[in-house]
């Protein structure tokens, strides 16, 4: 009970059980989700504007002053599909999004747990090494690696993309698998060693299935960097291999801002990945606790 | 950590102590992630440091030549670039500081773990999940004063210059960080609510006996225990805030004049858009220099802070 | 006996097209089965209209098309990445005219003067404005791309508000920038005036046009740059002055979208373009100033010899693809610029002239009656203003910066100028 006081934000305590202190605790919780309600407006309206463009002719998008009204409109959503091989952009995406998230985890799931579970002094060490590489500039990175793609013949195809962002993700992965296998209590892997199990069987009958959620919360960091990432791909994609977070600066023209276009296509960039936020919920909000702690 | 090298050997063919077998399984299963990173990452990192020496333009790669310190000593008296010095740091611990302080705000209205709070969390967090590059978007449409949503208003009320917050010298800077608060003080509160869901609570519950008001309690007792499990979270976020690029790409493109040029903006500028390889990696260099300065400080100033509170 | 049936329908196809769509007129349309030509596209008017145009070709010849269309940005990125990565990703790429220099320097792109030598008759050349020819791909001798986009800079006025006011549209700078004080009403929201101010080609590019109105010029005689001439301050200093008095207050952060939307939404009264948005002023979707729009060539200040500006793009062929894709692009390049074509993209709308009967075309010209505004600018017209020269991203850059700088207060005239100047003499060394 003593708990639930102090989540409820530090009502001094030891008269919870009087009836007015109670209904203090009550408005206090009333206020709180009123300042929350708030809040969420302030960060949700921007994005439904957004969204609500796509239903707007242009006339209503720059109306003076700005006004709430509008006539409902398909169009932008009809040019979207004309001019922008929509299911060729999200399919680019989600490749480039998946294949980058699959190769991250498969080299970054074994070195979190090796680095976790090493008694080696510089574990640590390597943990953050992982953790600088993610901090590099990619100017300083990007140009060299173009040349390199295009040497080895890779340029313009997906896995110019996936490579570039596997090298950033799989730094992330590592050292959030780290913390997971770190917390992740070793005696059950002790007891199947010593019950004749081999390190690779007890990593992956044992130790893995104990960190699945920290395996799904890495995942969706992968997917939501990649997904969203629009310099490497702009860079190193071609008109067959473009993914959707380029198309949407390509949707704003030069000399018609084409709003309502940008906010269709939004649609489609934004909501795959909101959705998949809001159903993961609970192992992006349980990955980052555990990453950070 | 107990002792795992159990002096076991099954079978009699293996002649290698368990010991080096299990350091000799660990190693080859970290292996892979360190030459991947090395090969993709680094190697890609070390060529551009020696590009820096070059004056190296893909746009005219007959002429590359070396030139020693001359891209460096170019970028120390390019005006522009200590401009773009000045206002990534800026940047940087405005927008973390602000992105710390809200999200603190943020996580202690949503301290009580109740359904009402936890779907509002998840509601919170879409921002951290847009495209950074429609992010920017939005808010260059919004804040227009001539027709935006809140730029109107805000320059018909007097509340924004005259240009508009984006388009004024003194305000451009302020705004583009606010814009980054905008997307990523939800995930800063996230982080710190985990933080303070993890507090030990018979610490808090003494603290309450001890008669200690809100302020002083949280002062005393919360914030110390929350900022050693905060700390990965604010150098991550510095380490990105330091790199930003899509939303004052979109936005401003480093405008008006020179308010929002960052190093990052002058890079990619130099890099992709003039291809002069050279000049480029020499900023890279230094923003590289730069990061992992930062970074060394942080270590140094908050783990033994840590340390203390442990 | 079975490939005599397959060409029969094929040919019999065929002749149901070209009946149905008379822009796929062909002499003799050679094939290209399996070719596929993918076309870097800047987003323009006409990038739409290429993109439901181009399945047309490919009914005629069997060759893909692919329009990827691009922002500015992007465009100028990726193309010059595959060109520099001989990556072959683009086969065709719209070049804006500045990019001509550099192309030519660098031999990014297949040079067509002895294409086009050969092709004469085909061609038709004589309907295409020779200062077109030259600005939109010439370049030193050679052709680096054939002309496609022409756009003739035009000031679009608001008749209505003229007539309000009891003005006329100037032919001077002088008495334009008078009407410009005269119109302007920023009680009601009226602005006299508008152009780009946002940092970067956006500024760079407005200004250099008002520049050569007012007399100033980016080069000097000797091809060397003389950002900081006298006369060139002197034009900052106006344009400056135009900015803080007499245009929308987000105007120092406009690129052409938000200068050409805040003409379509009735907020300003003169704004200096490019003819190919001339046609959404009348378009009742996204015009608010249907119908009240007038058209005429843009004033210069006296003694100044009036000089129009030519901007726009040409279609340039990748130097490193394939032969057969090579002669695959050639001949897309000859279709879509072929009399029928290139009219039946102007009608549906891309605002993207290059020949003489397309500016005189009856069809045309009864949807778009400011055309003759546009042949004029063409007879006379100067592509020049901004040099085309391999140095013009890093002048653009220099100037887009300078002239953004000036306008919010960063820096006087001179001063942004003369940095500028310093920045980019470097380049010529």
């Amino acid at each position: 009970m003593a708990r639930a006081i102090v989540r409820g934000g530090g009502v001094p305590s030891g008269s919870a059980g009087k009836q007015g202190m109670r209904r203090a605790e009550a408005r206090s919780i009333l206020y709180r989700r009123v300042a929350v309600i708030v809040i969420l407006a302030v960060f949700l309206l921007p994005l439904l504007w957004l969204l609500s463009t796509a239903y707007k002719p242009t006339r209503d998008i720059f109306a003076t002053p700005p006004t709430l009204l509008f006539s409902p409109t398909w169009s932008n959503f009809t040019s979207v599909f004309r001019y922008f091989d929509l299911p060729e952009l999200l399919w680019s995406s989600i490749v480039i999004s998946l294949g980058s998230t699959v190769l991250s985890l498969l080299l970054g799931v074994p070195a979190g747990y090796a680095l976790a579970r090493a008694k080696f002094r510089g574990a640590v060490g390597v943990a953050y090494f992982f953790l600088a590489i993610r901090t590099v500039p990619p100017v300083a990175t990007l140009i060299p690696f173009y040349i390199l793609m295009r040497d080895i013949g890779l340029l313009g195809t997906w896995w110019a993309v996936i490579l570039i962002n596997t090298s950033l993700n799989c730094a992330f992965v590592v050292w959030m698998m780290y913390a997971y296998f770190r917390s992740s209590p070793i005696s059950i892997e002790e007891a199947a060693l010593t019950d004749g199990c081999n390190d690779w069987r007890t990593f992956l009958t044992v130790a893995l299935p104990a960190v699945v959620p920290g395996i799904i919360a890495s995942a969706i960091f992968c997917v939501m960097f990649s997904w969203n990432d629009f310099l490497f791909a702009m860079f190193l994609t071609r008109a067959e291999t473009k993914p959707i977070s380029v198309a949407l600066l390509s949707a704003y023209g030069t000399k018609d801002i084409s709003w309502g276009t940008l906010g269709a296509l939004a649609h489609f960039s934004t909501l795959p990945i909101i959705l998949m936020m809001l159903f993961l919920n609970r192992y992006f909000v349980q990955g980052l606790t555990k990453g950070v702690n | 950590m107990t002792d795992l090298a159990l002096p076991i050997s099954r079978s009699p063919r293996n002649a290698m102590p368990y010991r080096t077998r299990r350091r000799l399984f660990l190693l080859l299963m970290v292996a892979p992630a360190i030459v991947y990173v090395v090969l993709i990452a680094l190697w890609p990192l070390a060529q551009g440091i020696v590009y820096s020496f070059f004056d190296y333009s893909l746009l005219r790669p007959a002429s590359t030549s070396y030139v020693g310190l001359d891209n460096y000593r170019a970028l120390f008296s390019d005006t522009t670039v200590r401009t773009a010095l000045v206002n990534t740091f800026l940047f940087t611990f405005g927008a973390v500081a602000l992105e710390f302080l809200f999200g603190l705000g943020l996580a202690l209205l949503l301290w009580r773990d109740d359904r009402f709070n936890r779907i509002c969390l998840s509601l919170l967090l879409i921002p951290v999940t847009v495209t950074p590059l429609v992010v920017g978007l939005i808010f260059k449409a919004m804040l227009s004063p001539d027709y935006g949503a809140i730029g109107y208003f805000a320059a018909e009320w007097g509340l924004s210059g005259e240009h508009g917050f984006l388009g004024e010298t003194s305000s451009a800077l302020m705004t583009i960080i606010m814009i980054d608060v905008w997307e990523w003080t939800p995930l800063m509160a996230l982080i710190l609510l985990a933080g303070l869901k993890s507090l030990p609570t018979d610490i808090l519950e003494a603290a309450q006996v001890d008669g200690a008001r809100p302020l002083q309690r949280f002062r005393i007792v919360v914030l110390p225990l929350l900022l050693p499990s905060t700390f990965l979270a604010l150098v991550l976020r510095m380490m990105d805030a330091f790199r930003v690029f899509d939303i004052i790409f979109v936005s401003t493109g480093g405008g008006p004049g020179d308010a929002t040029d960052t190093l990052m903006i002058y890079s990619v500028k130099q890099g992709l858009q003039f291809f002069n390889v050279g000049f480029a990696s020499a900023i890279a260099s230094v923003m590289t220099i730069l990061i992992g300065i930062m970074a060394v400080i942080f270590i140094l100033v908050v783990k033994p802070a840590e340390a203390r509170n442990g | 006996m079975k490939s005599k049936t397959l060409r029969g329908y094929r040919l019999a196809l065929l002749t149901c097209c070209m009946a149905a769509f008379p822009a796929a007129v062909f002499a003799a349309p050679a094939r290209h089965d399996g070719v596929t030509l993918t076309i870097a596209c800047e987003n323009d008017q006409f990038a739409r209209v290429l993109a439901d145009m181009a399945p047309e070709f490919t009914k005629a010849t069997g060759a893909k098309v692919d329009v990827d269309i691009m922002s500015y940005p992007e465009l100028a990125t990726k193309t010059i990445a595959d060109f520099v990565g001989h990556t072959k990703g683009y086969d065709i790429v719209t070049m804006d005219i500045v990019w001509s220099g550099q192309f030519e320097q660098a031999g990014y792109t297949v040079d067509l003067t002895d294409w086009i030598k050969r092709d004469t008759a085909e061609l038709d050349l004589d309907d295409i404005y020779p200062s077109l020819m030259h600005a939109l791909g010439g370049y030193d001798g050679k052709q680096v791309a054939y002309p496609f986009a022409g756009y003739a800079n035009v000031l679009a006025y608001r008749k209505d508000l003229y007539e309000k006011a009891g003005l006329k549209p100037a032919d001077t700078m002088e008495e334009h920038i008078a009407n410009i004080a005269k119109l302007t009403d920023k009680a009601n929201k009226i602005y006299g005036f508008v152009a780009n101010g946002q940092k970067g080609p956006a500024a760079a590019q407005d200004w250099m046009q008002y520049n050569m109105q007012l007399g100033g010029s980016i080069l000097g005689n000797d091809g060397k740059p003389t950002l900081n001439s006298d006369a060139n301050v002197a034009s900052l200093a106006t344009y400056k002055e135009l900015f803080d008095k007499y245009a929308p207050p987000g105007a120092a952060d406009y690129d052409w979208g938000g200068r050409e939307e805040s003409f379509r939404q009735g907020l300003v009264a003169n704004m200096q373009t490019w003819s190919v948005g001339a046609a959404d002023y009348d378009n009742p979707k996204i015009s608010k100033v249907v119908g009240e729009v007038g058209i005429k060539l843009p004033p210069t200040a006296k003694g100044v010899p009036p000089q129009y500006g030519i901007g726009g793009w040409g279609l340039a062929i990748n130097a490193d693809i394939s032969d057969a894709e090579k002669a695959a692009a050639w001949d897309f390049i000859k279709w879509i610029d072929s009399r029928p074509a290139h009219k039946e993209m102007n009608m549906r709308g891309a605002g993207s002239y290059i020949r003489k009967s397309e500016l005189t075309d009856p069809d045309l010209l009864k949807r778009y009656p400011f055309l003759p505004v546009v042949a004029e600018a063409f007879e006379k017209g100067n592509g020049d203003f901004r040099p085309r020269i391999p140095q013009y991203p890093e002048i653009q850059d220099a100037l887009g910066t300078a002239v953004n700088a000036a306008l919010v207060g960063n820096g006087d005239p001179k001063s942004v100028l003369d940095a500028a100047q310093a920045k980019v003499v470097k380049l010529f060394k």
